[in-house]
């Protein structure tokens, strides 16, 4: 039976460090590629090598000591002695730490006590657990003083401000040092280039598809391969839509979830669904919207708004 | 001195087992269901009736109020009377307890995949199944206390210290918990709102787990745990000391449920440090359990009643040291609303509550048939199958529940969540949730193989329905003094005042401020909770509406 049992608790380590695995393989496009793999390496061998060594070390002293006590065992036997065991030195600490009365002396802790043929004895509190008790009450003490008290740890609403700070800082860095031109209603443009169109299909795919389904058709939301918006079908349009969402519909605004340059790819590629004819789309919604000349001008985009 | 003759009633123990492995089977299937149903949603037949949202409910309400429910009451009956050297109070209110309690779960059973639900974590039953419950929870007092009064013992042993602090806890917690204002029939709306719902909630959740499922496993564990090593209770003192700080302190620690919330801060803080302050006690208990086995441990070895015991005390000791854990704040920021608390409450549910009550039917059954048990090698195989069952169900989800944690919070380069699909999560676990089904699979399979093997156990004897024993009356003796625990051992009614008392503090510093003081509630001018009225008128207009 335990046989069995070890052999299902290595299945079930090698599945779950195969999970482990994905994990770490979705972040880090390939383990190999890390130039500290080398010393991980040899960091990992080393380490399962100390533990052999050590492994290999303690059944030799428990070998050692098999031997002692089979030599004093037949010494005094030779020398018509009983023998009588020497407690280990594990059993000596863990007599002591928990202040075991020897079972032999057990009649004197008695107490007169009999429920049901129960007896109750009267052992001593383990030292050890009566220090976790007291220490726990400290500890107690310790943590109310530090937070309410002393105010020397933050309570959530510093914490959560300190946080939101920090990445203030890391985001101001990162534009500093990666400026990214800003894009918003005024500037966004259809983009044609393939790479950025198939971004645009993955955020369409992994965000919008739940609503809008995956070829644009429509179900929740309304059909998206039509010439019928809603709210107008222009660039400026959709990235308006997909930006701040819809009061009073299922639409919520994307800002913050996803990144302004990705909010222009996916608005684009939405664009160019625009007569795939999809199986049962969903009806019509909203008005006619025939495109306006088309302008690199954005001024003149901007007035046709 | 005279013997008189008494018989105990085993009848109704009898009743209660046999309701024990039924709902026992039942719960445990339903869970299983709801574990299939989360790496294979068409398990939920496409139908409304056993989707995840009501049979979650069912299986929590099936293994907590009637697997566990039913087999504490078991465990009472038996040995209360033993323990007393008397018959239960009165026949009539032991056999309305058990068919009204049985009834309540069938209530329970036919409105919760109606959805008729309160949706109150482990109070989800409506109001006319919770008015049923507080009568029957106090026929069961009565009954209790009745017994404790007409007593052959003077002194009362631990195990009903914690029958005692069991029934006055579990009662003001539901009375409190459910006050509720009905609408209909099936229908109420909770006296409660906003961030005073939520302490309440977990003030009501955190306790039941700590007064249903604890306080009375460690009475069943004082009785059945000397009983069956045939052993001395290893500290009489200990019992003290770990029961009074026990009841006193985990009525304070709901507030870990809500760390990071609208709760008032100093709440919040009281919620972890008592926490912390619960491990000793808790750990006290196991200690009693675990060194009552001294010089016994050979026996554990061949007797699987002792094998189930020590594991299911094991267990709880590891529960009650990784729960104050996760009530720290930075550890619980990572598990928080992950898998990870999923398997902590099942080592503590399948591990203590399971494997102690195995323990306590593999025990009852032969005597109370009069035989030995038909199959030991079963009863061993039971134990190994379903401790790897708890291995399978808790491994895969506290990994589970780490990578979830840390996808959750992963930010991507430019400053975006790199996973912003909740989806991504669970898809990415999903083979974690596959094999917690087969860890469930393995236990509920190790239970099918009891229920076999105590059916053929109780074939093999005959039923006595009626113990028959010689005691002796209660001396008249007055008594003068001695320790002055013993002496409180005497006054049924004074302790039980006491241990209500040592219950109602924690409670009443936590709740009362958040009720009274308005500072004390933090406010958002656009967020105002909803009176009971009010929350009614929202669903009428939303139905009438549109």
């Amino acid at each position: 039976m335990k046989r069995i049992l070890i052999f299902f608790i290595m299945v079930l380590g090698l599945v779950t460090s195969s999970v482990g695995q994905a994990t770490t393989e979705t972040s880090v496009t390939s383990i190999w590629d890390d130039p500290m793999i080398s010393f991980y390496v040899v960091v990992g061998f080393l380490f399962v090598v100390v533990i052999l060594v050590l492994m290999v070390a303690l059944y030799m002293l428990q070998v050692l000591n098999y031997m002692v006590k089979q030599a004093t065992k037949e010494r005094s036997e030779r020398l018509g002695i009983v023998y009588k065991e020497e407690p280990s030195f594990w059993s000596t600490i863990w007599n002591k730490s928990n202040d075991f009365i020897p079972i032999e002396k057990e009649k004197e802790i008695m107490l007169d006590h009999n429920y049901d043929g129960i007896r109750e004895l009267d052992n001593h509190l383990p030292p050890w657990w009566t220090g976790l008790f007291y220490g726990s009450i400290v500890f107690a003490i310790l943590y109310l003083i530090f937070y309410h008290v002393s105010d020397t740890l933050p309570l959530q609403l510093q914490e959560y401000e300190t946080q939101v700070a920090q990445a203030d800082e890391q985001a101001r860095k990162l534009k500093a040092s990666n400026p990214v031109a800003i894009i918003d209603e005024t500037n966004v443009a259809i983009v044609t280039d393939p790479v950025a169109l198939a971004d645009g299909k993955t955020t369409f795919l992994s965000n919008c598809a739940s609503c809008h389904r995956q070829d644009g058709g429509g179900d929740i939301g309304p059909n998206l391969t039509d010439d019928y918006w809603k709210n107008g079908g222009s660039i400026q349009n959709i990235f308006t839509v997909v930006r701040h969402g819809v009061q009073g519909t299922n639409m919520i605004a994307w800002e913050g979830f996803i990144s302004p340059d990705k909010m222009q790819n996916v608005s684009s590629y939405i664009l160019t669904l625009k007569g795939s004819n999809p199986e049962n789309p969903k009806k019509p919604e909203g008005e006619l919207y025939v495109p306006k000349e088309v302008s690199s001008d954005s001024t003149k985009v901007q007035a046709s708004l | 001195m005279e013997l008189e003759k008494i018989h105990y009633d085993n009848k109704i123990v009898k009743a209660f087992i046999i309701a024990t492995i039924i709902f026992g089977i039942v719960g445990m299937t339903v869970g299983l269901l709801a574990a299939i149903q989360l790496f294979y949603p068409l398990a939920n037949f496409d139908l409304q009736y056993t989707t995840f949202g009501r049979i979650r409910p069912l299986h929590t309400n099936a293994v907590i109020f009637a697997f566990v429910g039913n087999a504490m009451f078991a465990g009472i009956y038996y040995s209360l009377q033993r323990l007393l050297k008397t018959r239960m109070f009165n026949d009539s209110l032991s056999w309305i307890h058990f068919w009204g309690w049985q009834l309540i779960i069938l209530a329970a059973a036919i409105t919760l995949p109606l959805g008729l639900t309160t949706s109150k974590e482990y109070a989800e039953l409506e109001w006319p199944i919770d008015i049923a419950i507080a009568l029957i929870w106090v026929v069961f007092g009565i009954n209790m206390i009745g017994t404790i009064i007409k007593r052959r013992e003077q002194h009362m042993y631990v195990a009903i210290w914690f029958y005692i602090a069991t029934f006055v806890t579990v009662a003001v917690l539901h009375i409190v918990n459910s006050f509720e204002m009905p609408v209909t029939f099936f229908k109420s709306y909770s006296w409660y709102a906003g961030v005073q719902d939520a302490l309440v909630q977990w003030w009501y959740g955190h306790n039941a787990v700590a007064f249903f499922l604890t306080t009375p496993f460690l009475g069943i564990m004082y009785y059945f745990l000397p009983k069956a090593a045939n052993r001395p209770v290893y500290s009489y003192r200990l019992s003290i000391i770990h029961f009074w700080s026990l009841i006193f302190i985990y009525i304070w620690a709901g507030p870990h449920h809500l760390l990071y919330t609208a709760l008032p801060e100093w709440a919040q803080s009281l919620g972890v440090v008592f926490s912390i302050m619960l491990i000793a006690p808790s750990w006290g208990g196991m200690l009693n359990g675990l060194f009552t086995l001294r010089g016994a441990w050979d026996r554990v070895r061949e007797d699987a009643v002792l094998k189930f015991m020590v594991v299911a005390v094991t267990a709880y000791g590891m529960a009650t040291l990784e729960g104050p854990l996760l009530s720290l704040k930075n550890v619980n920021a990572i598990t928080h609303y992950t898998d990870w608390i999923v398997a902590h409450v099942h080592v503590g549910g399948l591990g203590w509550n399971g494997f102690l009550i195995f323990g306590m039917i593999y025990w009852l059954i032969p005597r109370m048939w009069n035989t030995k048990l038909y199959s030991s090698k079963l009863a061993n195989l039971h134990f190994w199958i379903g401790t790897l069952g708890i291995v399978f169900y808790a491994l895969p989800m506290y990994i589970g529940g780490v990578v979830q944690s840390l996808m959750w919070k992963e930010f991507a380069a430019d400053g975006f969540l790199k996973y912003q699909n909740f989806l991504e999560t669970t898809t990415q676990i999903l083979p974690m949730y596959m094999l917690r089904a087969v860890g469930g699979t393995l236990y509920l399979t190790g239970v099918l193989i009891m229920t076999y093997n105590l059916i053929k156990t109780a074939a093999s004897g005959k039923f006595v329905a009626n113990e028959e024993a010689e005691v002796a009356p209660l001396p008249k003796a007055i008594h003068d003094g001695g320790h002055w625990h013993s002496v409180l051992e005497r006054k049924p009614i004074l302790f039980t005042s006491l241990a209500l008392v040592a219950i109602l503090i924690g409670g009443i510093i936590e709740m009362v401020p958040t009720f009274l003081i308005k500072s004390n509630i933090p406010t958002i001018a656009s967020v105002k909770p909803y009176t009971p009225l009010e929350l009614h008128g929202r669903d009428i207009y939303i139905r009438e509406g549109v």
